[in-house]
């Protein structure tokens, strides 16, 4: 639901946040993305006051700014992007004329990724409106030319920037893709360019136009951030703690979103990202106890830390001293706007590739985070309180089970997670791609608020208890409970598991499909379905359809309506009977072609009683009755006809005749049982 | 077969098409707004997104696709921000930003986890109540349309006689969705002998020919349970159907505190349902509350039932008894001739008056009179009170409808009562100096020898036939 708080409020927030970004750190970048992401009924105010910002910052501080703006149009999209567009024009340029060579060059890279779709959106246009991106490419090739001429007449020969493509980062360059803080310039800059409109457009070949950006979108290595270490190095006072956490968040949250472009259908990815965003939330909404929040870091922490591990498939990305076992180690990241799909290089994902961090440990988090939740009074209407909420605040004082035995639970916890060799059984639990949810995690020391016999197993090492049903999944799906408290936490990522997740749309009716091979097939079937369904719906324009009878309770019972859209058109088009064995060519796959005489079009089964219904045959090309045979010029259902031949022609009143198949009597029996339990029914009232 | 002449002029075709000089304008949303409009019957409307993402009720609008509305009163709600082309006249249409679109997504993604979670593939089963006007239709849309989004198939079933799904007023409804709504048609279609542009869902139809089941627990009572027996049988053979659990829809009148919520009680025990949802209504709430969700000891974990009471949309407007009678014309039309995509050609049936033996619900309010009494074909005991007269054709019954039921003639009245309905006839003309009937009948396929029966719900319509 949206917040009731007032633009301006909002905005000077934004603005107060923004004033705090110096330089281009991914986190803050991502920090100010959220914000507007979450005030998306106030973007008018956010846009008006990041434009100022931009326009009045130190030009050191432009390029970051701008990059907020590329982060917040690329993953927030609608209003910003037309707030933001309506300016675009004079945000860019006037900042682009204030600016050195080297932030120039990535504002221009910049500029390109904005003629583009967000790379692994679903939405197919450019982040910008391609009028708005031309007007400022035209006034840059104005410019440009203008360099150039100015360049030939005064033959000049610096070539300032047509440097050779840059090796892949090095510890010795790690902010070449941010302006330069006149600060830090001896330590992080490229050569200081001399402010002159010669130099503005020094670039003479388009070559080195197309490959800088490449080396501007580089990974850097997390280890040679000293400004995070020195940001984050400090004793933590206990509001800072949350700061951080929050932080640690959203930082975990960015990777996993990162993850989650690359791979939108994997199951384990969405559910971490979801999870991450229900925590932030609980964390944002919340006031929680020391102890949860004690308990909520040292698992975040371990997130963290599996994040930095390099992953077994990853890019050939340099991780320097990976420090797998401590507690956390933020790191600031650079912010890398999505490069164009056009660039030859990596794509962004690589860098935050398969992080596999099980999902237990979410579980632990969410399970953790709701206890603090629920300690603190949710503002309720005075009603008698509903089981599961009694069930855990009843245990709100419990520390989290990870902590439970001091020391060693980290470890524990670790184990149980995957992220180390259990103790007893060492060869098991390397650290492996996360489970795919269909698999049964192993059981978390994770504390389902239904059931206080699980409180016996805190702090217990993770064993599989025999009589439970299977825990780990189900308890993490069950963690939006039906309460009223808990349905009004917005939940936003859930509506990606309804569009991006499923990005591959059919334009003919808008059902979506997913992005495996699987999903593919299924709309390549689903898009013949349409074609043949408009062909025949334009052959039979002249036939005189007409509404059918609808179908009684065993036929209703036994029908399937397949989802012939998706279907392969050579299977058998037999919807019902699903629940028979798949038989080649039995009773029910017979078939006659629709008699055309008036006499016979309504006419019954001799045997049951019911009338037979037109479908159309593929193969046949031709309406057909199925599960139909005629015999001495009367037309039968096959099944009836098959049943009642079989039993010798003992003519019984239904279908109840026997020795048919197995599977369809079995059926049978389970249907007459119905017809029992009806007609007793009945006759009780 | 005969084809009615004069049918191009009664099929619900009318929506005449724009004129060309009609401008269209565009209606730009940002993400979690919604536009919400009103068109009046016989004008029409069209939709079409031009970018972002939209739905109508949690079904997907394909992009550029021109969808035309005639008769409703709806919205359009995005997640992303969009904009619309809207061609012709709204009666009243307006952006909104507040809805609660948020917290519904959190019921079907709660739902979504009962549903995939369940150790047992045992879905959910939900009841959805409120008062008149709460929205409770639109929410069964969402939450049916967002389950087939993620994979499942749910059962839904339509307990509320004044509005048909995928059947006229008058009808209770079971159906397991496998594919997804029609946007401009709310539901989709049942079953037509052509082919269709979206595939058709099978519904299991049942007859209950009154406004409410208040008017008659007593009979609304047998035909829930009867209905639940399917559904459920459905589910035990079924087992994708099982995991998705059954949505039930319920009309206001059940959520009266009135009949101390007798029906609710039964429709919770006889569909086994362990998720009510009230729309709005904190009384309603902490009524059903106490009743259902109080004694959580003295229930098993899996009997229990867990009440929850969700904010009502501000786009929820009064659908007045003008409206509501247009909409029930609008589905008896469209059984009979389908819509402006599947037209269909019924036909015409002339009986004799004695060809026809129809029954017709005792009006429960009436006083018994003995002399109507029929010849007893339910002669169990259980059944000491007739529940339907037989009655000839007569000027009263013109315009009415009657239902064709899969029943024999010989039944008990409850065994017909309960019986499934096969279709419904519509009685375009009597004849009484003739005595001669004229039928309107889906199909040229006769029902003699069918059970016929009518009641006072719908009422008739007329000019059905021109
Ligand atoms: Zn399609
Ligand atoms: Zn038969």
């Amino acid at each position: 639901m949206s917040s009731a708080l007032p633009s301006a409020e909002v905005a000077l927030d934004f603005k107060e946040s923004l004033q705090d970004l110096q330089m281009n750190n991914r986190y803050e970048i991502s920090n100010l993305t959220i914000i507007a992401k979450e005030n998306t009924e106030h973007a008018q105010a956010i846009s008006r006051v990041l434009e100022n910002h931009i326009r009045t910052a130190p030009p050191p501080r432009k390029l970051p700014a701008l990059y907020v703006l590329d982060s917040i149009v690329k993953n927030v999209g609608t209003p910003y992007t037309v707030y933001l567009g309506r300016n675009l024009y004079s945000t860019f340029m006037d900042a682009y004329t204030l600016v050195d060579g080297q932030t120039r060059k990535n504002m221009e890279g910049m500029l390109k990724t904005w003629k583009e779709p967000v790379p692994g959106s679903m939405d197919a246009r450019p982040v910008f409106q391609p009028e708005i991106t031309r007007a400022i490419e035209n006034a840059l090739i104005k410019a440009r030319t203008a360099a150039v001429h100015q360049q030939q007449q005064a033959r000049t020969q610096r070539q300032p920037f047509a440097l050779p493509p840059r090796p892949v980062a090095s510890p010795a360059t790690p902010w070449q893709n941010t302006s330069t803080p006149p600060q830090n310039s001896s330590r992080y800059a490229p050569p200081p360019i001399p402010d002159t409109y010669q130099a503005q457009y020094g670039y003479r070949s388009q070559q080195a136009l197309s490959q800088q950006p490449a080396a501007q979108y580089l990974p850097r290595p997390n280890s040679t951030s000293t400004y995070s270490n020195t940001a984050y190095g400090q004793v933590p006072s206990p509001g800072r703690d949350l700061d951080m956490l929050n932080d640690d968040v959203a930082r975990l949250i960015l990777a996993a979103k990162t993850e989650f472009a690359a791979s939108p259908y994997e199951i384990g990815v969405q559910q971490r990202l979801k999870a991450l965003l229900d925590l932030q939330t609980i964390l944002k909404g919340q006031t929680l106890s020391p102890e949860s929040l004690a308990a909520i870091k040292a698992q975040v922490a371990q997130l963290s830390v599996a994040l930095q591990q390099p992953p077994a498939t990853a890019a050939p990305v340099v991780h320097s001293t990976p420090q797998p076992w401590q507690p956390p180690t933020p790191v600031a990241q650079v912010y890398q706007p999505p490069p164009p799909v056009s660039q030859p290089h990596q794509p962004p994902s690589n860098l935050q590739a398969p992080i596999s961090f099980p999902p237990d440990i979410l579980a632990q988090l969410l399970a953790s985070a709701s206890n603090g939740q629920v300690s603190t009074p949710v503002p309720q209407p005075a009603l008698p309180a509903r089981p599961s909420i009694t069930l855990v605040s009843e245990s709100t004082p419990t520390p989290v089970p990870a902590l439970a035995n001091g020391g060693s639970s980290l470890l524990d916890s670790l184990r149980a997670a995957g992220l180390l060799p259990a103790t007893p059984e060492p060869a098991a639990a390397a650290p492996a791609p996360a489970p795919a949810p269909s698999t049964h995690p192993i059981l978390p020391p994770y504390l389902p608020p239904q059931s206080q016999n699980h409180l016996q197993t805190i702090g217990t090492p993770p064993v599989r208890h025999a009589g439970l049903a299977p825990p780990g999944l189900a308890e993490m799906r069950m963690k939006i409970s039906m309460t009223s408290a808990a349905l009004k936490i917005p939940r936003r990522h859930i509506v990606a598991l309804l569009y991006e997740a499923q990005p591959n749309q059919c334009t003919s009716c808008g059902r979506r499909f997913l992005a495996t091979s699987e999903g593919r097939e299924q709309k390549a079937r689903h898009l013949d379905w349409h074609f043949r369904i408009n062909q025949r719906i334009a052959d039979s324009v002249n036939r005189g359809h007409n509404r059918s009878w609808y179908v009684d309770e065993m036929e209703w019972i036994r029908s399937r309506d397949p989802d012939e859209s998706t279907m392969d058109p050579n299977a058998s088009n037999d919807g019902h009977n699903k629940s028979a064995p798949a038989e080649r060519k039995g009773p029910e796959d017979q078939y006659i072609p629709v008699p055309t005489e008036a006499a016979l079009a309504n006419v019954n089964c001799p045997i049951c009683q019911e009338n037979f219904e037109a479908v159309w045959h593929d193969e046949a090309q031709e309406w057909v009755w199925m599960d139909a045979v005629k015999v001495g010029g009367r037309i039968y259902h096959a099944t009836c006809h098959a049943e009642v031949s079989n039993a010798g022609g003992g003519l019984v009143a239904g279908r109840v005749t026997p020795d048919s198949t197995l599977g369809k009597r079995k059926a049978e029996d389970e249907l007459n049982d119905l017809r029992a339990r009806l007609k007793k029914d009945v006759t009780a009232y | 077969m005969s084809i009615l002449p004069g049918l191009g002029l009664s099929a619900p075709l009318a929506a005449p098409p724009p004129a060309q000089h009609q401008s269209s304008r565009v209606q730009e949303l940002q993400a979690e707004a919604e536009w919400r409009f009103e068109v009046a019957f016989g004008a029409s409307v069209k939709v079409k997104l031009l970018h972002g993402t939209a739905e109508l009720f949690g079904t997907e609008l394909a992009p550029k696709v021109t969808y035309t509305f005639a008769g409703t009163k709806a919205a359009i709600f995005t997640w992303h921000g969009c904009a619309l082309e809207i061609t012709g006249e709204c009666e009243s249409e307006y952006a909104a930003e507040e809805t609660p679109m948020l917290m519904y997504l959190n019921v079907h993604a709660a739902l979504d986890n009962m549903r995939k979670g369940s150790p047992t593939r045992e879905g959910p089963r939900v009841l959805v109540v409120g008062k008149e006007n709460a929205g409770k239709t639109s929410l069964v849309k969402l939450l049916t349309a967002y389950a087939l989004k993620s994979g499942s198939r749910p059962t839904v079933l339509n307990l509320d006689p004044r509005e048909g799904v995928l059947s006229i007023p008058g009808t209770l409804t079971c159906t397991t969705f496998a594919s997804m709504l029609d946007i401009e048609d709310g539901w989709g279609s049942s079953p037509i002998s052509g082919p269709t542009a979206l595939p058709v869902k099978t519904p299991l139809v049942y007859h209950f020919p009154l406004e409410s089941p208040e008017e008659d627990p007593k009979m609304f009572k047998p035909v829930a349970t009867r209905m639940a027996l399917a559904a459920t049988s459905r589910l035990e053979e079924d087992p994708e159907a099982k995991e998705a659990g059954f949505i039930i829809d319920t009309p206001a009148s059940v959520s009266s505190a009135r009949g101390g919520y007798e029906n609710i009680q039964h429709i919770v025990s006889e569909f086994s349902v362990n998720q009510i949802l009230v729309l709005g209504s904190e009384r309603l709430y902490n009524d059903l509350t106490r009743r259902f969700a109080s004694a959580p000891s003295s229930k098993p974990a899996d009997e229990a039932v867990n009440v929850v009471r969700l904010d009502v949309s501000g786009g929820c407007v009064e659908r007045d008894r003008a409206f509501m009678k247009q909409v029930r014309e609008a589905q008896i039309r469209a059984y009979f001739f389908g819509d402006v995509r599947n037209t269909l050609s019924p036909s015409t049936q002339v009986w004799d008056f004695e060809q026809l033996r129809i029954l017709r619900v005792v009006d429960p309010t009436a006083a018994l009179n003995p002399s109507f009494l029929p010849g007893d074909h339910s002669s169990t005991a259980s059944s000491s009170l007739p529940i339907f007269e037989s009655t000839l054709p007569s000027l009263q019954l013109q315009n009415q409808l009657l239902a064709t039921k899969h029943a024999d003639p010989a039944d008990s009245h409850p065994a017909i009562r309960d019986a499934t309905v096969m279709g419904f006839v519509y009685v375009a003309d009597v004849d009484e100096a003739k005595k001669k009937v004229r039928l309107l009948a889906p199909s040229s396929a006769r029902v003699e020898g069918r059970v016929v029966v009518g009641g006072s719900w719908p009422e008739g319509v007329g000019d059905l036939v021109a």
